[in-house]
C-alpha cells in the first residue's frame, strides 16, 4: 500500500515537472474571446401555403465565421462561407453542400467547457439529404421541436464543432431560433411564432491560428 | 309498517369527527373492522360531507382530499401521494373498476349521489386487491339503506348541468331490493378559447344500480347487484395544424356493466365464507367524422370475470386469520390493437393469506402475502406487513410497509393508436412499436427517432415498495391530529414516452421501463370542532418526486439547461423537479357551519403549487427551465337547509374566484353556481 503511495507520489512529481517544462517553452497567446451573432434571418416566413404550412424564400443565408459576416447568395458556390442556414437546417461547406473543406460534429458539453477539440473526433461533412454534418432534426442536433407550442428551443449542453471551408476550426453555440435573441414564451401568439421565427442568435469562437485549441 | 317522513337522514347531523370512532372499515382488511383497529393509514369521507358539499362526481369528491390531486388528461384520474392514475385501484363496493383510458379511470363516470362512504387505504395493498393497488386503494361503500326510503334530488347549475338522482329502497321479511338511478347532462364548457383541441363537449351520463339481498337463513345470505353506466360524448373537435383548423364531429360513448353475485355463509362462530362472481365490461367507442369526409372509428371493449371465495377464521381471541383465493380473466377487443377482431387475452390465479393478531390491548399486527399467478408475465408475490400501537387512549401510532405491483397492462403491449383528430400523434405499445415503427420507417414517414427508440424492449411489470409511518393525535373530543410521514420506491415503472417523429412533425410515443422512481413526503391532517355549531378541517401535503436515474444524470453532471441569456449551464440538483404533473404542496381548508334546525354552509379552499406540465427544454428532465402549470387556490361555497318534512334545499358556487388555465387544467370550468332540491322519505321502523 505505502509503495504504491510513493509510487503514484513520484509519478505525479514527474508529469508535473514535465509539464512545467514543456509549459515554459509555449509561446502565451492572448485567449480568444467569443463573438456573438444577433438576429440572423434563416429563410425568414414570407406566407403561408393552403395546407396550413409557413414557408420562406427557400434561400439560405452564408455565413463566414472568419470574417464574421454574411456572405451573398452569389457566392454560395465559394470557399468564402463556412456556414448555411435555411429554417432548422445548417449546412457547412463541404460534402453535397459546397467546395470547401467544412465539417462538423454535435457535442454534448459546454461551449466553455471546450478548450481542445479532441484529436479522435470524427468530423461529418454534409450528405444531402441523407445527413448533415450538424444533425438535421428535432431532439438530434442542436434544438427540440415542441408540438404543444410550437416552438423550436436549442438544447442545452450541445456546441457544434465546426471545421471552417478553409479547414480551420470554430465552435458555436445557438442561443435562440426567434428575433430578439430569446426563444419566444409558450403563451406567445401564433402570429409572433411565425413572424419572429428564424432568425438565429448564436456565439461563437473562431481559431484563426489552424490549431484545435481555443 | 307506516311510512314517515324522516327529519333525520342517517347521516345527517350524525357527528362526523372522530378517526377514533366506532365506525366500521372494511377495505384494509377485506373485512369490516373497527377503525381504531386498523393498522394501515386511511382516510374516511363520509356521505354526510359529501352531501353537503353538493359535489356530484367523484372526481369532484376526491379533489378536496388531502394527498389526492386530480389529474387532467384522458378524464380525471387519481393521482394518490405523487403516483399517476394507474397505480391506484378505484372499487365498488370491493369491486374493482375497470375501463381505464391511457391508465386514467375517468372519475367523471361515478356519480356519488348513493354514496354512504369512501375509504382510502394508502400504500401497497396488492397483498390484499393484486395488480393496480400499489399507491392505494379508493373503495367506495354505497347506501344501502336497511329500511324503507324513497330518496330523490335535482340539482340544476351553470353550463345547463342537470343532475337527478332517484333511489328507491324496499324490504321484506328477508328481501331487500334498492334501485337507484342517476342522470347527468353539461352542455360543457369552453376555458381554451384559442385551443387545439375541443371546446365544447356536451356529455349525458346516466347511471343505473339495482341490488337485491336475500337472506335465507340467519346465516346464509345471497346478494346480487347490478350496475349500468352510459355515457354519451358530443363533441365538435378543432385541430389547428400549423395554422390550419380542421372540424369534426365526435360521437364518443362508453358503456359500463358490473354484476356481482354474492353467497356469504356463516358456518360457526368462528368461521365465515364469501362466494363471489365479478363480471364487468366496458367499451368505448368514438366516431368521428371530419370535414373533408373522414370517417374515424375507434372501439375499444373490455371483459373481466373473477369468482373468488373468502374465508375468514377467528382463531382465538387475539387471532385471526383470512384466507382468499380466485381466478380472473381478461379479454380485451380493440381497434386500437392490431386487429380488432384479435382478441387479447389474460389469465391469472391467485392466492392470498392475511394474519391479524390483536397482542393485548396495545398492538394490532396484520402481516400477510398475495401470490398472482399471470398467464402473460412473470408471477408476483406482494406480502404487507402493518403494525398498530396504542400508546394511551389519545395517541396511537402506525407502521406498515408492503409490495405493490401493477402487470404490464394490454394497452401498454398492444396499442397501436393513431389520432386522426388531434394533429395525428401515434401511440404503440411496446411489443408494437419497434415492428410498427420498421414498418413506417420503410415507406420513409418517420423523421427522426429519439435514443430512447433503441431501448425499447418487452415490458416487466411495474414494483413499488411503499413505507408509511404515521401518528394519530386525539388530545380532546374536539381535536384530532394525524400526520403520517410516506417513501414509496417504485422499480420498472413503466411511462409512455416519445420516442420519436413522423416526417410531418407529429409525435410517436411508446411505453418504457422508467427505472427506479420515488414519491416521498408528509402529510397533515387536522380537524377542529369549536362549539355545537361550528367546525373546520385543514390538510397538508409536501411532496417530493423523482426519477433515480435523471438524478444519477444530473449528479453526474450530464444535464445541461439554459440560462436566461440562452447560453447553456450544468443542471444543478436543485433545478430538478422530479416528476412531471406532481406538486410540491397541496393545501385544503374547510369551515363549516351546522345548527340544530337543519341549516348549514361550508366553504372549501384547495391550494395545489404549480407543476411540470412540459419538457420544453429539451434535456429530457423535468426541472426549472421546463413548462409549468401555475400554482392555484380554488374555493367553494355550499349552503343548505334540511327541513322537516323531508324536503331539503341546497346551493352553491364551485370555483368561486373563477381560476381558468386552459391549457393546463381543461377539467376545471369557471365560475359555476347550482341549486339542489331533495326529497326524501323513510320507514324508521
Amino acid at each position: 500500500m505505502k509503495k504504491t503511495v510513493t509510487y503514484i507520489l513520484f509519478i505525479a512529481t514527474f508529469t508535473f515537472l514535465l509539464a512545467s517544462c514543456s509549459k515554459s517553452t509555449t509561446t502565451v497567446v492572448a485567449p480568444l474571446s467569443a463573438t456573438t451573432v444577433k438576429d440572423l434571418p434563416a429563410d425568414t416566413i414570407i406566407g403561408i401555403t393552403a395546407q396550413g404550412q409557413p414557408y420562406g424564400a427557400g434561400k439560405y443565408t452564408f455565413y463566414s465565421l472568419e470574417k464574421n459576416t454574411i456572405i451573398a447568395n452569389s457566392d454560395s458556390a465559394t470557399t468564402k462561407w463556412d456556414l448555411a442556414f435555411n429554417g432548422t437546417k445548417i449546412l457547412t461547406n463541404g460534402g453535397t453542400s459546397g467546395m470547401g473543406l467544412g465539417g462538423a460534429f454535435v457535442q454534448v458539453g459546454l461551449f466553455d467547457d471546450l478548450k481542445t477539440i479532441s484529436t479522435d473526433s470524427v468530423f461529418k461533412t454534409d450528405n444531402a439529404p441523407a445527413s448533415y454534418a450538424v444533425t438535421y432534426g428535432s431532439g438530434k442536433g442542436w434544438y427540440t421541436y415542441d408540438p404543444i407550442n410550437n416552438l423550436i428551443t436549442p438544447l442545452a449542453g450541445r456546441v457544434l464543432v465546426i471545421r471552417t471551408a478553409s479547414g480551420k476550426y470554430a465552435k458555436v453555440e445557438v442561443i435562440a431560433y426567434y428575433k430578439g435573441g430569446a426563444t419566444l414564451a409558450t403563451t406567445a401568439t401564433d402570429a409572433e411564432k411565425m413572424s419572429k421565427q428564424r432568425y438565429y442568435t448564436f456565439r461563437y469562437i473562431f481559431q484563426p491560428n489552424g490549431t484545435k485549441v481555443f | 309498517m307506516s311510512w314517515i317522513t324522516s327529519s333525520a337522514q342517517p347521516y345527517f347531523r350524525k357527528d362526523s369527527l372522530g378517526f377514533y370512532s366506532d365506525t366500521l372499515f372494511v377495505t384494509a382488511n377485506k373485512s369490516e373492522r373497527q377503525i381504531k383497529n386498523i393498522s394501515v393509514p386511511i382516510s374516511i369521507i363520509n356521505g354526510k360531507n359529501i352531501i353537503q358539499s353538493g359535489n356530484t362526481r367523484l372526481s369532484d369528491v376526491l379533489r378536496e382530499q388531502t394527498g389526492i390531486t386530480l389529474t387532467s388528461g384522458f378524464g380525471a384520474g387519481v393521482q394518490l401521494q405523487g403516483l399517476n392514475p394507474d397505480y391506484t385501484i378505484i372499487l365498488i363496493d370491493g369491486e374493482p373498476l375497470i375501463g381505464r383510458t391511457a391508465g386514467v379511470l375517468d372519475l367523471n363516470r361515478i356519480a356519488v349521489g348513493n354514496i354512504k362512504k369512501i375509504e382510502i387505504v394508502k400504500g401497497p395493498s396488492s397483498s390484499l386487491y393484486g395488480s393496480e393497488a400499489m399507491a392505494g386503494v379508493i373503495n367506495i361503500i354505497t347506501d344501502k339503506k336497511s329500511n324503507d326510503a324513497l330518496n330523490t334530488s335535482i340539482r340544476y347549475g351553470s353550463y345547463k348541468t342537470f343532475d337527478g338522482n332517484i333511489s328507491l329502497t324496499k324490504k321484506w321479511n328477508k328481501v331487500k331490493i334498492q334501485s337507484f338511478y342517476n342522470n347527468y347532462s353539461t352542455d360543457g364548457f369552453s376555458v381554451r378559447p384559442n385551443s387545439n383541441n375541443r371546446f365544447i363537449t356536451p356529455i349525458t351520463r346516466s347511471t343505473f344500480t339495482q341490488n337485491i339481498q336475500y337472506n335465507i337463513t340467519n346465516k346464509t345470505s345471497i346478494d346480487g347487484s347490478f350496475r349500468y353506466n352510459k355515457e354519451n360524448i358530443k363533441s365538435i373537435i378543432a385541430v389547428a395544424n400549423n395554422g390550419t383548423t380542421i372540424y369534426s364531429n365526435g360521437n364518443e360513448a362508453n358503456n359500463d356493466l358490473n354484476g356481482t353475485f354474492v353467497i356469504n355463509h356463516q358456518f360457526n362462530d368462528k368461521i365465515k365464507t364469501k362466494l363471489n362472481t365479478y363480471f364487468t365490461q366496458h367499451e368505448s367507442k368514438q366516431d368521428l367524422l371530419t370535414v373533408s369526409g373522414n370517417p374515424y372509428n375507434d372501439l375499444f371493449q373490455q371483459n373481466f370475470k373473477r369468482v373468488e371465495d373468502q374465508t375468514e377464521w377467528k382463531i382465538n381471541k387475539s387471532l385471526n386469520s383470512i384466507v382468499g383465493f380466485g381466478w380472473i380473466t381478461e379479454k380485451v377487443n380493440s381497434t386500437r390493437y392490431d386487429n380488432v377482431d384479435s382478441a387479447k387475452n389474460n389469465a391469472i390465479k391467485y392466492f392470498y393469506n392475511q394474519w391479524e393478531w390483536n397482542a393485548g390491548k396495545k398492538l394490532v399486527a396484520n402481516i400477510g402475502f398475495r401470490y398472482d399467478d399471470n398467464k402473460n408475465y412473470a408471477s408476483a408475490l406482494s406480502p404487507k406487513a402493518s403494525f398498530l400501537y396504542k400508546w394511551n387512549s389519545q395517541l396511537r401510532f402506525k407502521l406498515s410497509v408492503g409490495r405493490g405491483f401493477k402487470a404490464p397492462d394490454f394497452r401498454q403491449l398492444y396499442l397501436n393508436f393513431t389520432n386522426a383528430a388531434a394533429g395525428s400523434y401515434s401511440v404503440f405499445g411496446a411489443v408494437e412499436a419497434q415492428k410498427v415503427i420498421n414498418k413506417l420507417n420503410q415507406l420513409g414517414q418517420i423523421g427522426n427517432l429519439f435514443s430512447n427508440y433503441y431501448q425499447l424492449k418487452k415490458l416487466e411489470p411495474e414494483y413499488a415498495t411503499g413505507i408509511h409511518l404515521s401518528a394519530e393525535w386525539e388530545p380532546n373530543q374536539s381535536n384530532e391530529i394525524q400526520v403520517q410521514l410516506f417513501r414509496n420506491d417504485i422499480n420498472n415503472l413503466i411511462d409512455v414516452q416519445q420516442v420519436g417523429n413522423y416526417i410531418s412533425g407529429s409525435q410517436i410515443y411508446s411505453y418504457l421501463n422508467i427505472k427506479n422512481a420515488y414519491t416521498t413526503g408528509l402529510e397533515i391532517e387536522t380537524k377542529q370542532k369549536y362549539n355545537s355549531d361550528w367546525s373546520s378541517s385543514l390538510g397538508y401535503q409536501f411532496l417530493v418526486t423523482g426519477d433515480k436515474d435523471q438524478i444519477a444524470k444530473i449528479k453526474t453532471g450530464i444535464v445541461y439547461t439554459k440560462n436566461t441569456d440562452g447560453t447553456s449551464r450544468l443542471l444543478k440538483l436543485s433545478d430538478y423537479v422530479g416528476l412531471p404533473n406532481t406538486s410540491k404542496h397541496r393545501f385544503q381548508a374547510k369551515l363549516n357551519y351546522e345548527n340544530q334546525e337543519g341549516f348549514y354552509a361550508n366553504i372549501r379552499a384547495i391550494y395545489r403549487s404549480k407543476w411540470a406540465v412540459a419538457n420544453t427544454n429539451g434535456n429530457e428532465v423535468y426541472d426549472n427551465g421546463d413548462q409549468f402549470g401555475k400554482g392555484y387556490i380554488t374555493l367553494n361555497f355550499s349552503t343548505g337547509r334540511q327541513f322537516k318534512n323531508g324536503w331539503a334545499l341546497q346551493a352553491g358556487i364551485d370555483n368561486i374566484n373563477n381560476h381558468i388555465d386552459g391549457m393546463n387544467l381543461p377539467n376545471l370550468a369557471g365560475r359555476t353556481y347550482y341549486m339542489i332540491l331533495k326529497y326524501s322519505i323513510q320507514n324508521k321502523k
